[in-house]
């Protein structure tokens, strides 16, 4: 089953008086459960493609589904509604909210969700002994290390079971190791909640743990290589 | 809710500098607020202490011709009306509910004449029953020297304040009769002449009145000097003398004249049975004239008839009572003295006292703008220095927004941020504000300047605060926070998912 569903995408940036187009016409289905990674150089286009999966950035032409909703045409409440229910992030940055601990951090959604607080922590602390941050629950982000925040990252984006979690480079800011355990835990979590991952990346060792890979190029996507 | 308030709480100590700043200045003008608040209302208590109670009542009747409302200190001492029809007006006043008490009074200007002096001064006349106006305004003065004077005397009572300027111009202080100079009570100007002060114990007063040209000029014995309780500056221009003689001095009808000179039996001659005193000025007007020459002198010299209320006054002043509607009842005294046909008209204290009413309103005014500019000021701070935290944090809220939160959320917890600042703030400059304002009349801050007084609410500065002026600080704080809070929710608001990925 097709959990996402692209068609004729463009995407076109306005730059004083030129139109610099990122995506030129992109077509893709994904499948649930994947653990996909888009590859490309940099400026190629991957990260406009998840910012429109992730309904962060509208398309300015084509056809976007998730979970068999057309998201071209929402408002930004329906929007939100789908970001918030359907689509966990996981950002390059790790942006955490500073003033919340871990627990709090990872609950966050839910209490968005209007989920009572109780069931909310029972999830917050079922993910947090599963990306194995027990130990630090109560921390501040601040008291963290890099990959241990990415980890906090990953527990929240997931713990709304959503449908899909889209990751940004998630180990650019990462040593090799640190990096290499972000993408295992990823992978436990994709094989766990049969989530479907969807990571871009240009670290040629990351593309070892994706079932399936997407190059991109100047906006479109070519081939696609033969997945590890 | 308790997500918002956890992280809006959070992060004001997050900031704490930024939150320190925006603290001062709420806690400066919820004080200021409190405090302003406190002055206008201590004022407005004040002002009728004063000038209501002590000086003319909650309301001025006076004649229908009289042009100008103002009656307590007109341009160049412009002479107010004669009411003659007090004794149809006593019974309309008797008949209101919401009428406490009332006072029919003399008030014009006169000249002060002095065989001393070449130049004549001048002295406002407020002629009055001396024994009705005690009960109408039981504490307005104290008499300094000399004493009151007994019921039906002819009299004058001269103000303290009167007596310096009096002195100042024309070199002559007035003491009561008997009585010599009392150090403590000489001016400043009179004390540095303290051994060849030159003494008078009786002033010549020539009435004035536009339209009469009879007005006379009579010696009155100084009876007393007295000094007002507050104000003393502006009401110290009025000298009290009995109402008979103030009648006599504007050359107005006397209750003597009209008791001596239209006896029962007379009036079937004069054709005055009516009561009609217009038509003692038409044909016969000769022969009253005439008579009134005779009794008049004799009605001066002798005792006050019994009812003094028979002869011309010029306002009558009226005290409510607490809690009447003001505006009702105005509307209604109208009604019925125009029904009555009285000649009268209704005017409130504050249009009939002048700028003295006119300076309580701006100065509340200008107290009002202060405040209001300081908060004006307030909220230009507050809204930059939230706005910045808005930008400062876009990716934060981005971050926020990208996860699923909501603009509505994203606004709940800048307003969350500001309504936690203004309380914990704005709360304690509104305590302080009332500690103050409880605590500044136990100081019995005093001054001697007329205008301050109003602005104290009293001879000391009397702030007064009540449940409701508290209420409506809180409202003006909750509406300043709302309002500070805006322009940053929008600046937080506006904030995308994109524009937070754009930052990193």
């Amino acid at each position: 089953m097709d959990i996402i569903n692209i068609k004729e995408l463009k995407k076109d940036y306005p730059l004083g008086d030129t139109i610099v187009p990122a995506l030129r016409g992109v077509d893709l289905t994904v499948a649930q459960g994947d653990f996909m990674s888009i590859i490309g150089p940099s400026g190629s286009g991957k990260t406009t493609l998840l910012n429109i999966i992730g309904c962060i950035d509208p398309a300015t032409s084509g056809s976007v589904q998730v979970g068999g909703r057309e998201i071209t045409d929402l408002t930004d409440r329906q929007i939100t509604e789908i970001r918030l229910n359907k689509i966990g992030f996981i950002f390059q940055t790790f942006n955490l909210i500073p003033v919340l601990d871990v627990l709090e951090n990872i609950e966050f959604p839910l209490l968005l969700m209007k989920r009572s607080p109780a069931e909310a922590r029972k999830r917050a602390e079922q993910l947090v002994e599963e990306v194995g941050l027990k130990d630090y629950a109560v921390h501040r982000p601040s008291e963290l290390s890099g990959g241990q925040r990415q980890r906090v990252a990953i527990a929240r984006a997931l713990v709304t079971k959503p449908d899909i979690v889209l990751a940004d480079e998630p180990t650019a800011n990462l040593d090799s190791v640190t990096g290499a355990s972000i993408l295992e835990l990823m992978k436990k979590m994709n094989e766990l909640e049969n989530t479907t991952f969807i990571f871009s990346t240009h670290d040629a060792n990351v593309l070892k743990y994706a079932c399936r890979i997407v190059k991109i190029k100047d906006g479109l996507i070519e081939k696609e290589p033969v997945a590890a | 809710m308790k997500l918002i308030a956890t992280i809006a709480w959070r992060n004001i100590l997050r900031h704490k500098g930024k939150s320190l700043v925006i603290g001062i200045i709420l806690f400066t003008g919820a004080f200021l607020m409190t405090l302003g608040n406190g002055v206008i209302s201590g004022m407005a208590r004040g002002i009728e202490k004063n000038i209501i109670e002590g000086f003319m009542g909650d309301i001025a009747l006076i004649s229908t011709a009289q042009k100008s409302d103002n009656i307590l200190l007109n341009l160049m001492g412009a002479s107010i009306e004669p009411i003659n029809t007090y004794k149809k007006i006593k019974p309309v006043l008797a008949a209101q509910p919401f009428i406490k008490s009332f006072l029919p009074v003399g008030k014009n200007l006169s000249m002060v004449l002095d065989e001393r002096s070449d130049t004549p001064g001048f002295a406002y006349l407020i002629g009055v029953d001396f024994a009705e106006y005690r009960k109408m305004f039981p504490d307005n003065f104290t008499v300094i020297e000399g004493s009151y004077p007994a019921p039906g005397e002819r009299a004058l009572l001269f103000p303290d304040f009167a007596r310096g300027e009096f002195y100042r111009y024309y070199n002559v202080w007035f003491v009561p009769e008997g009585g010599g100079a009392v150090k403590a009570n000489l001016s400043k100007e009179a004390l540095a002449d303290a051994d060849h002060l030159i003494l008078s114990s009786s002033a010549v007063l020539l009435g004035m009145s536009s339209g009469i040209n009879t007005t006379n000029d009579i010696r009155f014995p100084v009876r007393g000097v007295i000094k007002y309780r507050a104000l003393n500056q502006i009401f110290g221009h009025f000298c009290l003398v009995d109402i008979e003689a103030y009648r006599d001095c504007l050359g107005y009808f006397t209750a003597a004249d009209m008791a001596a000179q239209v006896p029962k039996e007379e009036k079937k001659l004069l054709g005055l049975e009516g009561g009609d005193l217009d038509s003692m000025f038409g044909e016969e007007a000769m022969v009253v004239a005439d008579y009134k020459k005779a009794p008049k002198k004799i009605a001066a010299e002798k005792a006050v008839p019994s009812d003094t209320e028979d002869g011309t006054y010029n306002v009558v002043f009226i005290r409510l009572v607490p809690g009447a509607g003001y505006d009702a009842a105005l509307e209604k005294l109208n009604r019925d003295l125009a029904a009555a046909g009285t000649g009268v008209k209704a005017v409130p204290w504050n249009k009939a006292s002048g700028p003295i009413g006119g300076m309580a309103v701006i100065i509340k005014g200008a107290l009002f703008v202060f405040v209001m500019l300081l908060f004006s000021v307030a909220i230009i701070i507050i809204v930059n220095t939230l706005s910045m935290a808005a930008m400062e944090r876009a990716s934060e809220i981005g971050m926020m927004r990208a996860i699923g939160a909501h603009k509505t959320f994203i606004a709940g917890m800048f307003l969350g941020e500001t309504a936690i600042l203004s309380a914990a703030f704005g709360g304690g400059g509104i305590i302080a504000g009332v500690i103050a304002v409880r605590v500044i009349p136990l100081l019995r801050i005093t001054t001697a300047n007329d205008m301050l007084q109003i602005l104290y609410g009293g001879n000391y500065f009397n702030p007064l605060l009540s449940v409701t002026g508290i209420l409506l600080t809180v409202l003006q704080l909750a509406l300043v926070t709302v309002i500070a809070a805006v322009y940053p929710m929008r600046v937080a608001t506006g904030i995308t998912p994109l524009d937070a990925i754009s930052r990193d």
